[in-house]
């Protein structure tokens, strides 16, 4: 099956039947048919409430406690707030990781948009490969150990770039305090794993769309602003959502290339939380995270402010 | 598209066309040199990789990091690691493996009736139910989950105690197992919302056609509805398995017993020792265990370092390519509607 097809096919799908609800109106289900839909969502269910929905609530709780291994626990209201608010560790790891998070997200969130773009100019046949070369995938401990082993200061690849290719003097690299953190963002480029997803919505309009641009006049960019883009826009608001989620709980590239140094420079918030849990304070781990929840949450909702509108809507 | 389909032979189109071809390769060998890196530098002498400049070539290729690998797989590496390597491994293919089997199967089913099955404000409701989890931060419930480990079914440090006794609540606690590593992340809020989307676009009189028919919702869910959905399987067994396979915090978190860690966590520990121990310091400090001394000096390094990278590579390169095919025609999500 060529991709045209799958385009037409996929667009033609993609539209809901409209007013199939309206106009077929179906018999009351069957007790046996009720039951049988029952089961189907069951099991998702219930692991959704208790892995899910049963330790959000929890976390809430417990941030109010003073939780700990042995004795009873009571509730001593926003006293572990209160320590974490004052904890001068906690606001240097806010803001390594709201650095981390704009750098990381500046980088590699939208080089994948345009390489997606660009990707379903080329020809149908050569698509194909080259789709596979741009998002082969990595693991993500591999690729963290390998860029620690590019970034030694003493022998590392980067050095060498740096030092005989752009002929800089030695670079520090994750030595360096004012550094560390945008090195930390490389090992995240390798994954290029959304611009699939962008690939497939791409997929989705229909061709007529640009044929009908490119009578009117439209040229290369101008088709991109009105008809690629606000067609990727309700995907690329979702995965921005879950980049701004990503970025701000990194935790193994720190903890795999510096282990939170040099002096703390890059510990971010969840290898700080870590840290807490292994000293046994649940309870100030806890008003951390729902620190980190409330910080997150006030960036998304304004993300869903500048995206409000949708094409399809 | 973005080109127009006449004209093409004019100058500029050429050379614009031209430069994103350019742009487009030069990207694929940037994104493909990681790769090669990593294997050239698994073929290099414990000295060659610790030497500067680079080489991109190994000078004098040796086996010796793939041998030593092999030693650590084998468990005779003494006191590097706590067990034999291919122990750590096969806990990685459990623990991917269950995740798959138990969460594939019970997050497309609820996909499915959220999809097909259920209607009005209930499906609204669910779906919410479903992929609300998706937007709070995971380390949030990162203290409850581990808890919830410990004292299954209490999310808390104790169990409380039955009212009225001094008895606490009997708990199950699966801490310290694969089960707890595998289902907190069974359920995948993601996958969820590849298969409603995909779901979303099969037509209703599909399945209004098979339910005249007369048969159960099961059946035409398996014998209908799974035949047409097979790349959004391929997808989300892509997504799920490339989770399963490098999760670190959790396993980290949730497992104490040595033998019971998963590759990913595995790899970390090592290279640690690895490192505290001088293997990658140009002067190669002694190390205190004898075995380990000879690891070392037998030019245990990065080199080795990265074979083990390969291993834990390999398994998300197989997957994507036999998922392939199939990864753009799975994927229809339409936002966070």
């Amino acid at each position: 099956m060529t991709l045209q097809q799958e385009a037409t096919e996929t667009a033609g799908g993609a539209e809901p039947p409209a007013g199939t609800e309206s106009q077929v109106r179906e018999p009351a289900p069957s007790r046996r048919r009720r039951l049988e839909r029952a089961l189907f969502v069951l099991p998702a269910f219930s692991f959704q409430l208790t892995w899910g929905w049963y330790p959000l609530l929890m976390a809430f709780v417990i941030s109010f406690t003073n939780a700990r291994v042995r004795g009873p626990i009571e509730f001593t209201g926003l006293e572990s707030y209160e320590r974490m608010w004052s904890d001068p560790l906690v606001a240097e790891a806010f803001r390594v990781t709201a650095i981390y998070a704009v750098l990381s997200i500046g980088l590699t969130f939208f080089i994948p948009i345009f390489v997606a773009i660009l990707l379903m100019e080329m020809p149908k046949r050569h698509i194909r490969w080259m789709m596979l070369l741009w998002f082969i995938p990595l693991s993500g401990i591999a690729s963290t150990l390998l860029f620690r082993y590019m970034f030694n200061a003493q022998y590392g690849l980067f050095q060498w770039i740096a030092t005989e290719v752009l002929g800089l003097e030695p670079q520090p690299f994750l030595n360096s305090s004012d550094q560390v953190l945008f090195w930390l963002v490389f090992p995240g480029i390798l994954f290029f794993g959304p611009g699939l997803i962008y690939m497939a919505t791409l997929q989705g309009i229909p061709a007529s769309y640009y044929e009908a641009a490119e009578i009117e006049g439209a040229g290369f960019w101008r088709k991109m602003w009105t008809i690629s883009l606000p067609r990727l826009r309700p995907v690329i608001s979702m995965l921005l959502i879950f980049a701004v989620i990503g970025s701000t709980q990194v935790f193994e590239y720190p903890m795999i290339m510096t282990g939170g140094g040099p002096g703390g420079a890059s510990r971010t918030v969840v290898m700080y939380l870590y840290e807490l849990l292994q000293n046994l304070r649940y309870a100030d781990a806890t008003a951390l995270g729902v620190f980190l929840f409330i910080g997150t949450m006030l960036l998304v909702i304004i993300q869903r402010r500048f995206f409000r509108e949708d094409p399809d809507a | 598209m973005l080109f127009p389909r006449v004209g093409r032979k004019q100058p500029m189109l050429r050379i614009a066309w031209w430069a994103v071809v350019a742009f487009l390769c030069l990207g694929i060998a940037l994104h493909l040199f990681p790769f090669y890196f990593m294997l050239v530098s698994s073929f290099k002498s414990g000295e060659e990789v610790l030497a500067f400049p680079p080489t991109f070539w190994p000078q004098d290729p040796s086996f010796a990091g793939w041998k030593l690998v092999f030693q650590i797989v084998q468990g005779s590496a003494g006191q590097l690691l706590d067990a034999p390597l291919w122990l750590f491994f096969w806990n990685s293919v459990q623990i991917t493996f269950w995740v798959l089997v138990i969460g594939i199967p019970i997050t497309s089913m609820a996909a499915y009736a959220n999809s097909k099955l259920q209607r009005g404000p209930m499906a609204r409701w669910s779906f919410l139910f479903f992929i609300g989890t998706l937007m709070m931060p995971a380390a949030l419930t990162l203290i409850p989950n581990f808890l919830l480990t410990r004292n299954f079914p209490f999310a808390l440090p104790n169990a409380p105690n039955i009212p009225g006794t001094d008895t606490a609540f009997p708990t199950f606690p699966i801490w310290d197992t694969h089960w707890a590593v595998i289902f907190p992340i069974c359920f995948q809020a993601f996958n969820f919302l590849l298969f409603k989307g995909f779901f979303d676009t099969i037509p209703d009189s599909v399945i209004q056609a098979a339910r005249v028919d007369g048969g159960s919702e099961f059946n035409i869910f398996r014998r209908i509805v799974l035949p047409m959905s097979v790349p959004v399987y391929a997808v989300t067994i892509w997504t799920a398995f490339s989770l399963a396979w490098d999760q670190f915090l959790w396993p980290l978190v949730v497992l104490q017993t040595p033998e019971r860690m998963p590759m990913s966590v595995e790899l970390y520990l090592l290279m640690e020792r690895i490192v505290q121990s001088g293997g990658t310091s140009a002067e190669a400090a002694a190390a205190e265990a004898e075995v380990m001394q000879d690891m070392l000096g037998g030019g245990l390094s990065w080199n080795g370092l990265m074979v083990l990278a390969i291993l834990q590579s390999l398994p998300v390169f197989i997957a994507f390519i036999v998922c392939r095919e199939y990864l753009l025609r799975g994927i229809r999500l339409r936002g966070l509607k």
